[in-house]
């Protein structure tokens, strides 16, 4: 899949996006779990207060009531139905107290069994009266009678289990009363009241500390009043199980509540074995103190709710921001994409494919736009080009044409008199890319007299190529009419002279033509010859070294009226050759801008055409021109090469004179 | 090309430099007609600044010619270099316009 825009945009937003979610997820977890756990800290202290509150509204009132007595029996003997009396008022004003008993410190002197404690006690058929003591029951060593007169205040002993009450759960609030002052005050006995504390474990036990948090109390020792486990209330202290699970941080929690302080730790729960946080506080009346346990997990599962819907709904806005920028960039991409659609079939050539139609006018529409105008554009430039390549494909097909005809009136046929011996010629024209104005001709004069010619005119193309015609047929036609005349000895000086009159008449152009003209009688080889500006031909004798023929530089012909041309003669043996030429061939160039030259002309020529060469007159032009082509090597050819060799052979014979 | 012009007596002596080929003997052409339309008729044409001259060149010096030939003036060409004195040589413009050596020649001429 390649890697496209949409591709980018979404992993890029999305990464981004991502980023930021996670970061607030996590910044927002964090902040919201402390400010809860603070809040449970709050919280649970309060429950905890709360608890505490709840247990000494109850328990508080408690020790007034043997106070009371205890404050009527100092320094006061009472009679024991007084105490008595007392003792059931006190078990009908109070629900809570079970008992309550009066033991006195035996005088000094007197025998510590004979003293009895008396004893109110409630059963479902009213109070009931025992007197405690005797050898059966030595009260006073026990912790309720001993505590208090040590200690001189009121105490509250352990808890216990009443076994004459049916087992349960009880405590004694013992209050100590006093006779004498000052120095003399000691302890006369003690005042005690039995509270049961079954409601107290309900109460603990019922206590609702989130699912799995619970709630216990411990003595002034350490020792469990309830539990939640079963079996370990009264059998063990915190610092025992502190020891046998050997968690030292337990126990330093244990000694701090004895010491009746508050605190609100963490903690690993020996019994459900969570982790969480302990919060306990004193319960001031006993001197006990109370803990609650609240499972760390279950106090952050409000977090990790909340947590969790942030984390959904994170995850639901992900995907809708996945959904949106991936419909953005397809808004975006498609257009383009169909775009670069057009767009190849434009180049395919199919200029009139349809633009995609948008609806959004956004920066892709523009682009669409610019896309239409550039495909107008296009069509327009293409339609004019192909006008323009129409026209001009026509002119060069007509100048083909053209060409075609100027070559066709050149006569091509070699040799041209199969029956005629005495010479042997050939001729060729080879044409630059344009039409030009070259020409060659020779025709039989009577018939003995052969007649030949080169003719270059001034300039190149469609005028040349004109004028080239016209010249050419011109002096035809007054070579034709000079040899009637002359009886077959036409005089070249004057036909040039005829040609040059004509075509210098309404020559508003100025063109101009040069022209070589020969004429050769085959019986003897003597040759008649004229030049209107033209490159004089190579004479090539058996024998000799080439040579250029003299020049009387004739003027050009058709440029002014009124010229002169000298005739000239010389004598061909046989053997002996003339090749005629035109400036396109010694004014051939090569890439380093060098002209072929005469020099080179001649010494071709020599080797070409020289009597022990073996070449006939068109092995002669064909090496002439393959030498021409070798020279220019690859560089362009500007001017027509032209050139006509003719070989005199001898006087035939057979023909008769 | 390049051209100056000065008058001479009756004679206007136009000196020419450059190349006169298809391309540039239009330039040659334009400059003779404004001496032309400026009344003159009788030209000195210098050529010793001319470096080479085509048969396009050589059909604008014959324009000249017979454009100042049918106006009743005429002209008059000197101190040809060697390559261009070949040129006119073979083509035979030598025989057909006064070629002189030297300016100097060219003026005294009547």
């Amino acid at each position: 899949m390649r890697k496209g825009i949409a591709f980018r945009l979404s992993i890029l937003v999305l990464s981004a996006a991502g980023l930021i979610f996670a970061l607030m997820s996590g910044v927002g977890y964090y902040l919201a779990r402390e400010m809860l756990l603070k809040n449970a800290e709050d919280n649970a202290r309060l429950q905890a207060q709360a608890l505490v509150q709840t247990i000494e509204s109850r328990l508080a009132p408690i020790p007034r009531v043997p106070q009371s007595l205890a404050y009527e029996l100092a320094d006061v003997r009472l009679a024991e139905a007084g105490v008595l009396r007392r003792q059931r008022q006190a078990l009908a004003d109070n629900d809570e107290i079970f008992g309550t008993a009066v033991a006195y410190e035996p005088e000094a002197g007197a025998h510590s069994e004979d003293e009895p404690a008396v004893y109110t006690f409630r059963t479902p058929m009213g109070p009931k009266v025992s007197h405690l003591g005797g050898s059966r029951y030595r009260y006073r060593n026990m912790d309720w009678y001993q505590l208090p007169t040590e200690l001189k205040q009121t105490i509250w002993t352990e808890p216990y289990f009443d076994e004459g009450g049916g087992d349960i759960l009880m405590t004694t609030c013992s209050v100590p009363f006093f006779h004498g002052a000052g120095a003399e005050r000691r302890v006369a006995g003690v005042v005690t009241a039995d509270v049961s504390l079954e409601w107290l474990k309900r109460l603990v036990a019922s206590v609702n500390v989130l699912d799995t948090g619970y709630a216990y109390l411990i003595t002034r020792t350490g020792t469990y009043v309830t539990h939640p486990a079963p079996g370990v209330a009264f059998n063990e202290t915190i610092f025992s199980r502190a020891e046998e699970f050997g968690d030292t941080r337990l126990r330093s929690i244990g000694q701090d509540m004895i010491r009746g302080g508050t605190g609100f730790v963490p903690l690993t729960s020996l019994h459900s074995r969570k982790p969480g946080f302990l919060v306990y506080a004193p319960l001031p009346t006993t001197g006990w103190s109370l803990a609650v346990f609240y499972p760390k997990d279950e106090l952050l599962a409000d977090v990790g709710r909340q947590a969790l819907a942030a984390a959904v709904l994170s995850g639901g806005g992900f995907l809708l921001l996945a959904l949106v920028v991936a419909g953005i960039a397809r808004s975006i991409t498609r257009p383009l994409r169909r775009l670069a659609g057009v767009a190849h079939a434009v180049a395919q050539g199919d200029l009139d494919a349809p633009l995609p139609v948008l609806r959004a006018k956004d920066e892709v529409s523009d682009l669409s736009e610019a896309f239409g105008h550039m495909q107008h554009a296009l069509k327009e430039h293409i339609r004019d080009l192909t006008t323009a390549t129409a026209s001009r494909e026509r002119m060069e097909s007509e100048l083909r044409i053209a060409r075609d005809i100027q070559m066709g009136i050149l006569p091509k046929l070699f040799p041209p008199f199969p029956d005629r011996s005495e010479i042997d010629l050939y001729a060729s024209l080879e044409p630059a890319r344009e039409v030009g104005g070259d020409f060659y001709d020779f025709f039989l004069c009577g018939k003995d007299c052969f007649c030949f010619l080169v003719g270059d005119v001034s300039g190149k193309g469609v005028p040349a190529a004109f004028y080239m015609a016209v010249a050419k047929t011109l002096i035809k036609a007054l070579a034709d009419s000079a040899c009637q005349q002359s009886g077959g000895a036409p005089d070249p000086g004057d036909i040039l002279a005829r040609a040059n009159e004509d075509l210098a008449q309404d020559n508003d152009s100025c063109m101009f033509v040069t022209i070589f003209l020969a004429t050769l009688d085959m019986r003897d080889g003597q040759v008649r010859y004229a030049s209107a500006g033209h490159n004089p031909p190579v004479l090539m004798r058996k024998g000799e070294a080439p040579l250029l023929l003299p020049s009387r530089q004739d003027p050009v012909a058709g440029a002014m009226p009124g010229m002169t041309f000298e005739t000239d003669t010389l004598r061909l043996a046989p053997g002996d050759a003339l090749l005629l030429y035109t400036d396109g061939v010694t004014e051939a160039m090569n890439p380093a801008e060098q002209f072929f030259g005469d020099a080179r002309l001649l010494k071709l020529a020599g080797e070409l055409a020289g009597p022990s060469s073996g070449l006939d007159a068109k092995g002669v032009c064909m090496g002439l021109g393959a030498a021409v082509h070798d020279f220019a090597n690859g560089a362009e050819q500007s001017d027509d090469i032209t050139m006509l060799a003719l070989r005199y052979v001898g006087a035939d014979k057979n023909q008769g004179s | 090309m390049q051209f100056s012009g000065e008058k001479d007596g009756s004679f206007l002596v136009l000196a020419v430099g450059g190349r006169m080929d298809a391309m540039t003997s239009k330039e040659f052409e334009d400059e003779c007609s404004r001496w032309l339309a400026a009344g003159e008729k009788r030209l000195v044409i210098d050529l010793s600044g001319l470096e080479y001259i085509s048969s396009a060149g050589l059909r604008s010096i014959l324009l000249l010619a017979k454009k100042l030939k049918a106006q009743g003036g005429d002209v008059a060409f000197c101190a040809l270099s060697e390559m261009v004195t070949e040129i006119f040589t073979v083509s035979g413009f030598v025989k057909m316009l006064p070629v002189f050596a030297t300016r100097t020649e060219a003026l005294a001429r009547p």
